[in-house]
């Protein structure tokens, strides 16, 4: 009875997902084709809204991102007042290589993509140059001479630069890119000295470790961290750039006098580097695990508050200074220093620049069936009122506008606005699609709130402010050296720009795939080394075998082009 | 019905007890040799409704299976998606030399996946079996059900949060492993596991144990429930203890789905895997730990050079085919399960 | 019977009694190694999600919050999705089980002259494949995008199972078929009176398996069905959310121009998809493991 109850249930399962498949693979058919479609023939099946039609768009991005929920709703907001909204999807699961791969042999494609070299050569994409007059914030968005740069071969424009854009003086706050991040109560024990050094920082940890080796529940300090898994291996190799006072390049040094290019790996300045890392793993200051632990592990350790310092970037720790901050240790939080080999040197680690050679962007594929309504698209998205809504949220809701008129946020909008599922049904950035960064267009807030000056101060710990002031600053940037960089008279900057899009085609990208590997290896052994000369020299002769001057020719070629584009002329050899 | 059984010579399964002069039983199976019957027409006729019914899954294979091995003509090509396999250009066994002979690292690379896959197989085998049997010998139903449901449930647990327990255990910096050994006065300090290659293969060997064991174990035990009681019975006639019954009927009883599931897994030793090493690896150990999935991610699908991973899995490909032909016929030597 | 057991129970229970010691102190020590991590990933799933970022939890929550349970249920098309993966779960077992099993059994038939180049057909095809762009493009053509079926019919047939149903039925004795012949029965009536109803265990594990492989998918999904919203799985809505940050790929230099510090998935919401996804396993379980644990007779069959 029970057995035969069982096989009827089954079978009814199976003939119900019959027609249920049938059925599906109709209706989805039917979305399929819409969805691609940008016209607004299907309309009537979003919001409801039956008075303006509302076209539907689609994008695909090749990088991590959150999906929001169908009746998000600013997203929704915002589609009433441009009439269009566009549904993003991001990459799951596979390597962008892989998922960009798969779009184009199927040959179909979204609305929007991200710009990658093998959709150019696929012939994926529109050109939109021909349009661009038509779209006054599109185009008035980048300068004539950065449009030029984006020129492909046959003289097309392809795509739309969504970042790094800078509307009228940046905002920054925190530093976004790498320094030297100590804990402040390092600081303040030694007096907030100045410390510009290597020697001198390692000094100053050696000391306060000395005298303060536990935390407060006993468990030890751990005075230097390194993070080197899988492609954060940038905080175990980059240093050697920046401690010589060269700007964030990437991969290589280019010097503004003699346009020539420079391997950051082998220089001087990189062997003193390693030996002192080195020195300081002999001794105990430097992490015994770092070259094992993986992110997850990273994370674990900074976010007990145990270490004192380290060499990062400010985004991959920021989740645990939050949880640094919720368990109230005091001192934990950290400031940026901007360390050189030697005292009394610049430094570059903070530059602002907006780069003269754009490259990459936000595209429109052949898929798209109403190219100017994607391009309608994109400059309503760039209208001040729709950026406020970006960015900021809904007044009231999201962010509250003060007499001064100046926005500010309360704790529970604050709270909100980290919560996943709020992002996911309320909060619309289309983060993506093309966006200023610095100042907002009514020209008295910031882009975003994290970098509105009033938030910023607010969200900051006593300690720091304690800090800060000590050393005369007012932001975390201001602790470091300001320096701007003009895209005009450097416009190879920043090299890893094109550096990201060379493949194992070209002899010099093999050869950097190579040397990243060999990086990997080495690196972590040449700082735990027994016999540190004998390791470096090991070191030097495997990144030798990976033929790195074939990389260096291909990107000082690289910078001789990009200042062709620019200036116009190239400089002789 | 008769003159059928007349011309051919039978296959039959004997089960045959001897009792030794000791009082122990051993149990054996025959298997005489396989049966060749001749393909006539008239044999053919006999066995239609068998044809008919084979002829639909013969389609499905060569259409689901073999059809897309087409592909295969990337490896000699560069290809390009945009392009497709038709005028993407034609640069013949270029890719392979890129892999075997311009860079010495991917033999280096080939041997860290074959000892990994060893391991592995080893490993796995040992505790699946050991645990079905051990747990057959549970008699009662509570617990033995208890059992079973916990240990099949890492299975279901994704390989990024058993890496990470798994480092965390092993960890220099307070990990249980460590804390454990230092107690024990094994170790005087901690060491940090990681750091040694000696170490690395059978690290991983130890994980894909921890996770999979329960799942693996779940075949044999299904096996053993096959196994006639009338054999365990007869042996408790004759005097047998717990044990000699297990090593004489039960392990006998699964050797078939044993050597079935051992000549498969033969055949994928080159596929020891992605995941776990990708997790666990670092730049110490890299150069035991990298495989050849690993190795055609980095320089082949992250650079976008498809070519180069259809060239990897044709290698893989005819090894392992190599390979199962080896270990088939091996089997039928020995008179025992085979593929074919 | 019953008393034959007692008299070896007498005569060996010292024996027998260290014997049992042993194997029920293997099976704790493996229980207990084995159960850790679901405990711990229990333990993590239901502890606050900054929390967590400090490690250190290991059976028992720190502090304790449902929001990742939140985060998770509270994803839009959560339910769209746990409605299609059922669907695909109880028709794709059912399907591939019966015709698994059927071609298991012709090729288990030790007489059938084609037995070894099908056998051999049928096993290659787990070691060669064409690769993910040729298979993307096969199915492709013959209509399987945004469509139900895509989750069941390329997957039909698996060598794997095939085998090791093929090899249970092998272990029948051959004097069932035999008699069955001489009373008429043609292959078809052998197979479903006879043969299915004695393969109880072994379909009872490949169904597992089968249910198990159809639950955890998501690259199909992805592959094929990513714009089709009514058609996603379970396993692929927690992908995406899982994915928001991800271990293996990413450029540091972009990453600071975009400030991926602002999506955050954390240990403790991937612990918790982690358990919701075992949860329907772990219930349908017991009703399977009723064929694993007790035995079963090969009806009165005499050599």
């Amino acid at each position: 009875m029970k057995k035969r109850f069982i096989a009827i249930m089954m079978c009814i399962a199976m003939v119900s997902s019959l027609f249920i498949g049938c059925g599906k693979n109709n209706s989805s058919n039917d979305n399929g084709a819409s969805d691609s479609n940008g016209t607004s023939t299907n309309g009537a099946d979003s919001s409801g809204d039956s008075s303006k039609k509302i076209k539907e768009f689609t994008a695909f991005f090749d990088r991590q991102g959150i999906e929001l929920n169908d009746n998000n709703e600013i997203q929704q907001l915002i589609a009433e007042k441009i009439g269009a909204k566009c549904k993003e999807t991001w990459l799951t699961g596979q390597t962008a290589e892989e998922a960009v791969g798969m779009l184009i042999a199927s040959g179909e494609y979204p609305d929007f993509i991200n710009w990658t070299p093998q959709l150019q050569d696929a012939g994926a994409l529109v050109p939109i140059d021909e349009y661009l007059d038509k779209y006054p914030n599109i185009k008035n968005f980048w300068s004539e001479s950065q449009w030029n740069s984006l020129k492909q071969e046959d003289g097309h424009i392809y795509s739309i630069p969504q970042f790094g854009n800078i509307n009228q003086k940046l905002m920054d706050t925190t530093q976004g890119g790498e320094a030297f991040w100590v804990q402040t109560r390092v600081l303040k024990w030694a007096g907030y000295p100045v410390v510009e050094s290597l020697d001198q920082l390692f000094k100053l940890l050696e000391d306060y470790y000395a005298a303060n080796p536990t935390m407060a529940d006993g468990s030890s300090v751990i005075p230097f961290e390194v993070l080197c898994y899988d492609w954060y291996y940038f905080c175990l190799e980059n240093p050697p750039q920046f401690l010589d006072g060269w700007p964030n390049n990437g991969r290589c040094i280019v010097d503004p006098a003699t346009y020539k290019v420079a391997d950051y790996n082998i220089t001087n300045t990189a062997q003193r580097y390693f030996k002192k890392l080195n020195e300081e793993y002999k001794k105990g200051i430097v992490d015994p695990e770092f070259m094992t632990m993986n992110h997850d592990q990273f994370l674990e350790k900074i976010s007990s508050g145990r270490v004192l310092c380290m060499v990062e970037q400010k985004w991959d720790f920021q989740t645990a200074e939050d949880a640094i901050k919720t368990q109230k240790l005091d001192g934990c939080t950290y400031v940026p220093l901007g360390i050189t080999i030697d005292p009394g040197m610049k430094e570059m680690y903070y530059a602002a620049n907006e780069a003269a050679v754009l490259s990459g962007g936000l595209s429109i594929t052949t898929s798209c069936k109403d190219i100017e309504g994607a391009l309608q698209f994109i400059n309503d998205l760039l209208d001040p009122e729709i950026i406020t809504l970006r960015s900021w949220g809904v007044k009231d809701t999201d962010y509250k506008v003060g007499d001064d008129g100046l926005f500010y946020r309360e704790q529970t909008m604050r709270d909100n606005a980290v919560n996943a599922d709020y992002k996911a049904s309320h909060l619309c950035t289309y983060s993506y699609f093309p966006n200023y960064t610095g100042m907002n267009p009514d020209g008295k807030n910031a882009m975003t709130p994290d970098t509105q000056p009033s938030e910023f101060f607010a969200a900051l710990t006593t300690d720091v402010q304690e800090c800060l002031t000590a050393y005369g600053a007012k932001t975390y940037v201001d602790m470091l050296d300001y320096n701007e960089i003009d895209g005009y008279e450097q416009p190879w900057y920043p090299m890893w720009s094109f550096v990201g899009e060379m493949t194992t085609d070209t002899p010099g990208g093999l050869a950097w795939t190579k040397m990243e590997e060999t990086k990997k290896q080495y690196l972590p052994q040449v700082v735990i080394a027994d016999d540190f000369d004998s390791s470096w020299n090991k070191y030097l002769d495997a990144y030798k075998a990976c033929k790195p001057e074939d990389f260096f020719a291909e990107v000082q070629t690289a910078v001789y082009d990009r200042i062709e584009l620019v200036q116009g002329k190239r400089p002789t050899e | 019905m008769d003159s059928r059984i007349a011309t051919a010579t039978c296959i039959i399964f004997k089960e045959s007890m001897v009792i030794s002069m000791t009082g122990v039983k051993r149990i054996k199976a025959e298997k005489v040799k396989a049966v060749k019957v001749k393909i006539t027409w008239k044999e053919i006729k006999k066995q239609k409704e068998l044809i008919l019914l084979s002829i639909p899954f013969v389609a499905y294979v060569l259409l689901f299976s073999y059809a897309p091995l087409i592909g295969w003509v990337m490896a000699f090509q560069k290809y390009k998606p945009a392009l497709g396999f038709f005028h993407s250009k034609f640069v013949g066994l270029d890719k392979f030399k890129f892999l075997f002979v311009d860079n010495a690292d991917f033999l280096r690379v080939i041997r860290n996946t074959l000892a990994m896959g060893i391991i592995n197989l080893v490993l796995s085998f040992a505790f699946a079996i050991a645990f079905a049997l051990l747990l057959n010998e549970v008699v009662h139903r509570a617990p033995k059900k208890f059992v079973q449901t916990v240990s099949y449930l890492p299975h279901f647990l994704s390989m990024i949060i058993v890496c990470g327990i798994l480092q965390d255990a092993l960890s220099i910096d307070h990990g249980i492993v460590n804390d454990i050994l230092v107690k024990l006065h094994i170790l005087k300090d901690p060491i940090n596991f990681f750091t040694y290659k000696s170490l690395f293969w059978w690290i991983v060997g130890f994980a894909n144990v921890w996770k999979e064991t329960g799942w693996n174990s779940i075949i044999y035990l299904a096996a053993i429930t096959a196994i006639n009681p009338d054999l365990y019975e007869a042996a408790s006639i004759d005097g047998a203890g717990r044990l000699r019954k297990m090593w004489n009927i039960t392990l006998p009883g699964i050797k078939p789905t044993i050597f079935i599931l051992l000549l498969i897994n033969i055949g994928n030793v080159l596929n020891s895997g992605f995941e776990i090493q990708y997790l666990l690896t670092n730049g110490l150990v890299q150069s035991v730990s990298q495989t050849i999935d690993i190795y055609v991610l980095k320089f082949g699908i992250s650079q976008c050079d498809y070519s180069l991973g259809t060239a990897a899995g044709i290698f893989k490909s005819i090894v392992s085919i190599i390979l199962i032909f080896l270990a088939n016929s091996a089997a039928k030597t020995a008179g025992e399960e085979r593929l074919f | 019977m019953e008393v034959r057991y007692k008299k070896s129970r007498k005569r060996f229970s010292l024996k027998n009694f260290i014997y049992s010691i042993t194997i029920g102190l293997i099976l704790a020590s493996f229980v207990i190694v084995t159960i850790y991590p679901i405990l711990n990933t229990l333990a993590v799933s239901f502890n606050d999600a900054i929390d967590a970022l400090r490690g250190g939890i290991y059976l028992w929550p720190r502090k304790w919050s449902l929001n990742n349970y939140s985060t998770v249920l509270h994803k839009e098309s959560m339910m769209t999705g746990l409605y299609i993966s059922v669907l695909r779960t109880l028709a794709g077992t059912v399907l591939q089980l019966a015709v698994t099993a059927l071609i298991s059994f012709v090729l288990s038939r030790k007489n059938f002259i084609f037995a070894k180049p099908i056998s051999i057909l049928f096993v290659l095809t787990m070691y060669v494949n064409g690769g993910l762009i040729p298979t993307f493009l096969l199915n492709k053509e013959l209509g399987f995008t945004n469509s139900f079926w895509v989750y069941i019919i390329p997957g039909l047939v698996s060598a794997f199972n095939m085998l090791v149903i093929r090899t249970y039925m092998n272990g029948l004795p051959d004097s069932l078929e035999e008699s069955a012949m001489m009373d008429g029965a043609g292959y078809f009536t052998i197979f479903m009176r006879i043969i299915v109803p004695l393969c109880k265990p072994v379909f009872a594990t490949i169904a597992l398996f089968i249910a198990v492989g159809q639950w955890n998918s998501w690259f199909d999904t992805m592959l094929y069905n990513r714009m089709a919203d009514n058609l996603t799985t379970l396993q692929y809505e927690l992908m995406k959310l899982l994915s928001s940050v991800s271990q293996l790929s990413g450029d540091a230099n972009t990453a600071s121009i975009t400030g991926a510090a602002a999506q955050v998935t954390t240990t403790s919401v991937r612990a918790a998809a982690t358990i919701l996804t075992c949860l329907p396993i772990v219930a349908l379980y017991p009703f399977l493991q009723r064929y694993f644990v007790t035995g079963l007779t090969i009806g009165g069959v005499k050599e």
